[in-house]
């Protein structure tokens, strides 16, 4: 028998199947993220849907109630409601995750330079402009932000953004403080490491690691704010699950089902959303976040 | 004692200026640089009489806040005590039987109703209530002339729920992470040493040693409750603050959005403040 090393090619193999094995938890739940994104925005996009040709008033409407062929009926013009579901609720879903993917961004940017400040109340003016900004409640800011500048994405997204990097802010800042508490940090320091090594080495990757956890977690969140948003009429003429329930209203009494049906289907995609999120930030022990809106 | 008070009711004052600042500065920013009105927030016309669809009487802004915010009361009246009451009660049981993780699973329901948009729930209280009543459903259908006016509460109701599912999950789970951090400390290991039982430790030690922690939590679902009474509210047509910020957004009546937005951000400032006030106490 012969005593031979594994190559180094070998030993790369093993180690990323390792990292992969410890990641499996996370790994199962990013899947089955992408397959319910696949799924919302797979099919036809039926080109520009406009709520006002979907919903406005005809003199011989062609809705239908639901059947085995419209699961979900049909709304004013005869679309199959179910479709014009998962289209609205695509769009909610790529506003709330643009919108929190850039709020985790602005956040992170907002404390990184101050990480590599020694100083002891070097996080303290964000803390304080956080503690102060959280007393008007974000979704006042947001209806009137969005309200008064005419609605569209151009004003939620964001907003949104902005709110998430407020009330992220001051839970980083005190993630990195605690990062720095830990006894490899002390470790590190007696070693003779720099500031600067330490927080890029040590502190910022145990940082990054929580952020899919938030992320997961505040995706549903900002799925309802948006969705709330719609329903007020701030977010344009644009097709979206709260637009579809306001203007289903009209029709309570002939057509209950166009806006029973589109909170329905709302409610299961966020629920599942929220599942996947729990169990992300519990595979990855973020901790329990503030709630946000 | 009184010092400290005095103090913390003038960072209170502060904070809520700023806040007033704040309010004005998005209104700016919004109506005037984002949108097309005309009219900025230091202008004397912008702010006339109260307009004729936020208040059908002859209502001053006075009258009109002080109607609002009595409907606004009744709401958190019942949304405030359950949430702390469901929030403290379950999560400390949650976190006294962790090993069989039940502040999950008493959090659950709570979480999953939070999940429902609150728009939509309205809605369908409203649709139900006009199809199996055979009543309008939606809050400003009906006024109570003569009697209790046992109907207020009912729409109250409707609404509170939705703004106290998300508030009790999250406080749930808030609690029992702090109660469960709070055992897992090695001090836990030197009574059970000692030779004391699960309960004396849990009751007897770890709650009082965490009352601070606990406290620091009285305040932190408020803002998003009250958030989420904007847009239920307006979903039911219920005549409370948080419907009166969303109609005087769609009329561009500054005052409206002002008084309605700065009586809100004082509910979550007094909270703040409270807590503030207990935790300074612990």
């Amino acid at each position: 028998m012969i005593n031979r090393r594994p190559s180094r090619w070998l030993r790369h193999l093993r180690l990323i199947a390792i990292r992969l094995w410890q990641l499996r938890r996370v790994l199962v739940l990013v899947m089955l993220y992408l397959v319910l994104f696949g799924w919302l925005f797979s099919g036809d996009r039926a080109g520009d849907v406009r709520p006002t040709e979907l919903y406005g008033m005809r003199e011989t409407p062609r809705w239908r109630e639901p059947d085995r062929d419209h699961w979900c009926g049909t709304a004013v013009n005869g679309a199959d409601l179910f479709e014009l579901c998962r289209f609205a609720m695509a769009t909610s879903v790529s506003v709330a995750v643009v919108a929190v993917s850039a709020g985790i961004v602005l956040a992170l940017l907002l404390t990184m330079p101050l990480v590599f400040d020694p100083g002891e109340n070097r996080f303290a003016w964000i803390e304080r402009v956080s503690g102060a900004g959280v007393i008007l409640p974000g979704m006042i800011v947001m209806v009137i932000l969005a309200g008064g500048g005419g609605g569209g994405l151009r004003l939620v997204i964001p907003g949104l953004a902005w709110l998430v990097a407020l009330m992220l802010s001051p839970l980083l800042c005190r993630w990195f403080r605690e990062g720095e508490d830990g006894f490899e940090i002390v470790a590190a320091r007696v070693l003779g490491l720099s500031r600067r090594e330490i927080v890029i080495g040590r502190v910022l990757p145990s940082v990054l690691r929580r952020l899919p956890g938030v992320f997961a977690i505040l995706v549903p969140v900002a799925m309802l704010a948006e969705m709330s948003l719609s329903f007020l009429g701030f977010t344009g003429d644009r097709l979206s699950v709260g637009v579809m329930i306001a203007r289903g209203q009209a029709y309570l009494i002939e057509a209950p089902w166009m806006a029973i049906y589109p909170g329905l289907f709302a409610t299961v995609v966020v629920m599942a959303f929220s599942l996947l999120g729990w169990r992300v930030s519990a595979a990855l022990r973020t901790g329990p976040l503030p709630p946000l809106l | 004692m009184i010092r400290h008070l005095f103090q913390r009711l003038l960072v209170a004052l502060a904070r809520f200026l700023v806040v007033g600042l704040a309010t004005l500065a998005l209104i700016e920013f919004s109506f005037v640089v984002m949108g097309d009105s005309e009219h900025h927030v230091w202008s004397r016309g912008a702010y006339g009489a109260v307009p004729q669809e936020l208040a059908p009487g002859s209502l001053t802004w006075e009258g009109l806040i002080r109607a609002r915010l009595v409907a606004t009361a009744r709401v958190l009246t019942l949304v405030i005590p359950s949430v702390l009451l469901i929030g403290y009660s379950w999560g400390m049981l949650g976190a006294r039987l962790r090993r069989y993780r039940l502040a999950r699973l008493l959090a659950m329901p709570f979480a999953a109703f939070a999940c429902v948009p609150g728009f939509w729930f309205a809605v369908l209280v409203a649709t139900y209530s006009y199809f199996h009543w055979q009543r309008p459903g939606f809050a400003n259908d009906l006024v109570v002339e003569r009697g209790p006016d046992l109907l207020a509460w009912w729409h109250a109701s409707v609404v509170a729920l939705p703004a106290m599912a998300g508030g009790a999950a999250w406080q749930i789970r808030a609690v029992a992470a702090v109660l469960e951090r709070e055992t897992t400390r090695p001090w836990v290991g030197g009574f059970f040493v000692a030779g004391a039982n699960d309960e004396e430790i849990f009751y007897g030690r770890a709650i009082p040693r965490a009352a601070s922690s606990l406290a620091s939590l009285l305040d932190r679902p408020v803002a998003a409750i009250v958030g989420g009474l904007v847009v239920v509210e307006s979903a039911f047509r219920y005549p409370g603050l948080g419907s009166l910020v969303v109609e005087s957004v769609r009329l561009g009546s500054y005052p409206g959005i002002l008084l309605a937005a700065l009586s809100l951000a004082g509910v979550v400032l007094v909270a703040t403040l409270l807590r503030e006030l207990i935790s300074s106490r612990e």
